[in-house]
């Protein structure tokens, strides 16, 4: 974070950075900013390394050494004494520079100061020479002549005066000065005392500038003269100021650089004072002066530049210079720091690399499975860990002296070894097998073995490297699980029933105990080979309500238990009862489960079972209705014969008795009628040996027909029969010929008085039966009314002295005895149709 | 005591004989009609309807008989719904000692009582007194 930070203000400073002078400082300040943060920078990560990882003194030392001569460290100091000498290089270079502008300064001064004094010796030898005009008398001679061709001569020169005892007494030219005759220099209060300072160095003396008596400013050079060693007084020569200032510009113009100042210090006020245009307040800038002591000035040659001002290329150098030394700084700290890096990865790799080789170690020796290093040549364990050792009862040292067959058991070892000649051909990449091995104390464990190559880097095979797992407790296991899964196989087969498990969905089977090959003669193999077997051996007539039964109940998760007919291997029918659990998981259906229970023989149990109880049923109507007989019939005539002997006893005459009598002998013949009725019908309902054969039924009718020939012809019925000679019925030859009889016999008797009567004959299959019809176009009769009593016995319906209600009754007695049975269909007037089903 | 008229309605021409034997030996009642079954009996009903003096004060009904039973001809007696009817006294007299009829014959209101055959003497006392 720091460093980045530094960066930012960096870079935020750089932005207004106010000259390239500053920017040289503020790297100065970062670089000792820069400074700071490496030392704290190393001081946290020591005290750092001191609290997580406690390491010893020595250590801490050796790090601290380490940390101290950072490379970052170094590389700021690089720079640092790049920096400084960089500094002194530039700073030498400024005062060089300096110095050589001061000697340039005082040289354009020198020069200027020469040109100045030339001007002033040229006054001096004006001066001079109108004061050689002056006579011994003490009076100047040609003075106007000699002045008028000096000032031709001396342009600087604006005029001459003679000054004899301090008081102007002589100028030239006269009109322009004419103003300061009389003027005593001596007492005015302005001129006297630089007046006095020629006399007293006797030198000619520069006075001024001051204010001129004939107008403006002025330097008045004074000479003082003497006259046969006696003070005569002055020659003086006016330089008006105006000229001395153009000397000034002109020289001050030769170099813009400058600016140039002279300066007086008043003799009266003792004050300097600047008399040229431009600067005064120079002192705190570049500048040089020299005297001039001819008229006690000052000349200053000022730089117009700052002082402060440094020259570009210096401002170029420093700059270059630093960030050279940041450059040498950085690469310094690269360089050094590409080693240490270098150092801490090997460090980190060495560290890896024993974290990697503990961690191996570690693994080895702590690994919950055995591990050993076998050697390739005498199967000797080279290396072992202490689960391995341990497993066998062995130390790791006493294991070393040992090889894997010796504590191999012998029946094992051949499996082994054959294993491991297959590993070195290189047909096999690793194995592994269970085996035993003998422990120390001689008792067998079992392990599971997995043996590999050991490689060395360049893919050599070394050793093997073998694996082993305890699994004694899995092989108890699964010898019990064994035992157990036989005896619940045993237990499973000794059912009396097929147990099976199959797929809810498809009902394809998973399991089918060996029993299935006992009651359906399948293999539980072929069952089990064969998809949908079960299905496709379900009974035809079976198949669909089953399937039907079994989707519904699995659909609704409902265990169930259901019976149904299944062909065995040899063709033949087996009733199965099946009960089935409906497995479910996580609330699917995910199988069904169930066994199959052989019931054929319970089920022809019951089925003789309810013939007999429908033979039984049967009989019992029979005997009801027998009792009804004996009930109506038979006591009809008992009463009657009850009431005659009654009336004989009481009778008064002969005669009577008589009638009584064959009153009686009617009763008894009616009595003996319905007792061979009633025998005929026990005969033919207690006669279970009937004898039946094939008969041509189109004979049978024909003689029928011939016996009821005489009804035909009376009646003049029609008789129309459609049977043909090919039928063939297997029945009983007089119940047939009974039954015929009764129905043609009947479709005549019940003829319709309004119509011709005409029977119908045919025969028709229906269904597995032989169905035989006799219509008729008689009477008919009220089946609602009657229905229930048609076939009872002595059942009249018509006031037909024929009737006797015993026809019918035989005939559906005969009917049901060959097993079949009869049906009527009849409107009132319109006729009557009677169906006799033949199996 | 004014002899009542009585119907025998029954398809057995013996018993037919013997009922007129014995009910004209007993003098109980004014005159015996037969009738050879239930649909005989009832237009013969049907046709004196109107005339009061010719109707039977009981009537002796079998009730096994072709063309009309007993309870066929019970039926259409239902069905005529006649004031004067309700001064018939019906009784059945059967040959048949089944308990299903014994019951039926009970519960129909119409008819005063079942009498299995032989009809005696003493039968046709009682009802030719109730």
């Amino acid at each position: 974070m720091l460093p980045y930070n530094f960066r930012e203000n960096c870079k935020q400073n750089s932005v207004h950075l106010p000259s390239n002078f500053e920017f040289v400082f503020l790297n100065l300040y970062n670089l000792v900013y820069l400074l700071g943060i490496v030392f704290n920078y190393s001081f946290l990560n020591y005290s750092n390394t001191c609290f997580v990882i406690n390491m010893s003194l020595i250590n801490n030392t050796i790090n601290f050494i380490t940390r101290f001569n950072k490379p970052k460290t170094l590389g700021f100091l690089v720079f640092l004494s790049l920096s400084v000498i960089v500094t002194y290089v530039v700073a030498q270079q400024h005062f060089i520079l300096e110095k050589e502008k001061k000697a340039e300064m005082n040289n354009d001064l020198k020069v200027i100061q020469q040109d100045l004094e030339k001007t002033l010796k040229n006054s001096y030898t004006t001066a001079l020479t109108l004061a050689l005009t002056i006579n011994d008398q003490g009076y100047p001679i040609n003075f106007n002549t000699l002045s008028k061709k000096l000032i031709e001569s001396n342009q600087n020169i604006s005029s001459v005066q003679l000054v004899p005892n301090g008081v102007i007494t002589y100028v030239y030219p006269y009109t322009p000065n004419k103003q300061a005759l009389g003027l005593n220099i001596l007492t005015s209060r302005i001129h006297r005392k630089e007046a006095l300072k020629s006399i007293s160095s006797q030198k000619m003396y520069f006075a001024g500038p001051l204010d001129l008596l004939q107008g403006g400013k002025g330097i008045v050079g004074r000479l003082p003269v003497y006259n046969n060693d006696k003070f005569w007084g002055f020659s003086a020569v006016v330089i008006r100021i105006e000229q001395l200032f153009s000397f000034f510009d002109h020289n001050a113009l030769s170099n813009s650089n400058y600016y140039l100042q002279l300066s007086k210090r008043n003799p009266n006020t003792n004050k300097e004072v600047f008399y040229l245009k431009g600067i005064r307040e120079f002192k705190n800038l570049n500048y040089v002066s020299t005297n001039i002591p001819d008229g006690d000035w000052t000349i200053y040659l000022i730089e117009k530049e700052s002082k402060a001002t440094i020259d570009t290329t210096i401002i170029m150098l420093a700059v270059f210079g630093y960030i050279l030394s940041i450059l040498f700084g950085f690469i310094t700290t690269s360089v050094l720091q590409k080693p240490r890096e270098l150092q801490i990865l090997l460090e980190k790799q060495a560290q890896i690399l024993l974290n990697s080789e503990l961690k191996f170690k570690s693994f080895f020796d702590q690994a919950a499975v055995g591990i050993a290093n076998v050697s390739i040549t005498d199967g000797k364990f080279i290396a072992i860990n202490h689960k391995f050792a341990s497993l066998l009862g062995y130390t790791p040292k006493e294991m070393k002296s040992k090889n894997f067959m010796e504590i191999t058991h012998p029946e094992d070892l051949k499996n082994d070894m054959e294993h491991l000649d297959r590993l070195v051909q290189g047909n096999i990449n690793k194995y592994s097998i269970e085996k035993r091995y003998y422990k120390k104390n001689g008792k067998i464990i079992w392990v599971k073995l997995t043996v590999s190559y050991l490689t060395t880097l360049e893919g050599e095979k070394s050793s093997f490297m073998a694996i082993v797992e305890n699994i004694s407790k899995r092989k108890v296991a699964e010898k019990k699980s064994k035992i157990y899964q036989q005896r619940i196989e045993s237990l499973i087969n000794t059912i009396d029933g097929i147990v099976w498990e199959c797929n809810s969905d498809t009902f394809n089977f998973t399991f089918i105990s060996q029993k299935v090959e006992m009651i359906l003669g399948y293999t539980s193999e072929e069952w089990l080979s064969t998809p949908n077997f079960w299905e496709t051996h379900i009974h035809p007539d079976d198949k669909f309500s089953t399937l039907n039964y079994c989707n519904e109940k699995t659909r609704s998760r409902v265990d169930h238990d259901f019976e149904y007919r299944m062909i065995a291997k040899d063709g033949s029918v087996v009733w199965l009862r099946d009960i089935v659990n409906v497995i479910r998981e996580n609330n699917t259906v995910k199988s069904l489960r169930g066994i199959m229970i052989d019931i054929t023989k319970t089920k022809e149990i019951q089925d003789e079972l309810n013939n007999s109880f429908e033979l039984v049923t049967e009989q019992n109507k029979r005997l009801l209705n027998f009792s009804y007989i004996v009930s109506h019939n038979l006591r009809s005539h008992t009463s009657n014969i009850s009431s005659l002997t009654d009336l004989i006893e009481s009778s008064d005459n002969e005669e009577e008795t008589r009638e009584y009598v064959a009153l009686l002998k009617n009763v008894s013949n009616a009595l003996n009628e319905t007792l061979e009725n009633l025998n005929e019908v026990v005969n033919i309902q207690s006669n279970l040996n009937l004898v039946v054969e094939s008969i041509n039924l189109k004979s049978y009718i024909d003689n029928t027909l011939i016996i009821v020939a005489d009804k035909i012809r009376l009646k003049k019925a029609v008789i129309n029969s459609t049977v043909n000679d090919a039928i063939e019925l297997t029945y009983n030859p007089a119940y047939l010929e009974s039954i015929l009889y009764n129905l043609i016999s009947n479709a005549i008797r019940y003829s319709h008085p309004d119509r011709r009567p005409e029977v119908n004959i045919s025969i028709t299959k229906e269904d597995n039966w032989n169905v035989l019809e006799v219509t008729d176009n008689g009477i008919g009769i009220d089946l609602e009314r009657h229905g229930s009593k048609i076939f009872g016995m002595y059942k009249t319906f018509s006031n037909n002295p024929e009737s006797r209600g015993i026809g019918l009754f035989i005939t559906k007695n005969q009917i049901d005895a060959m097993g079949g049975k009869v049906i009527i269909e009849s409107q009132p007037n319109i006729g009557t149709t009677f169906k006799i089903y033949i199996s | 005591m004014t002899k009542k008229s009585i119907w025998v309605i029954d398809d057995d021409p013996i018993y037919q004989i013997i009922m007129k034997k014995i009910i004209t030996k007993s003098d109980l009642f004014s005159s015996i009609v037969p009738f050879a079954n239930g649909k005989l009996a009832i237009e013969a009903l049907k046709s004196v309807l109107d005339k009061e003096v010719d109707l039977p004060d009981i009537i002796l009904l079998d009730i096994e008989m072709p063309i009309m039973d007993g309870w066929g001809f019970m039926d259409e007696i239902a069905k005529i719904n006649s004031q004067l009817l309700e001064s018939v006294l019906i009784y059945i007299s059967s040959s048949s000692i089944a308990v299903e009829d014994k019951e039926k014959a009970k519960n129909n209101k119409s008819i005063l009582g079942y009498m299995s055959k032989p009809i005696k003497l003493e039968d046709l006392y009682l009802i030719a007194n109730s």
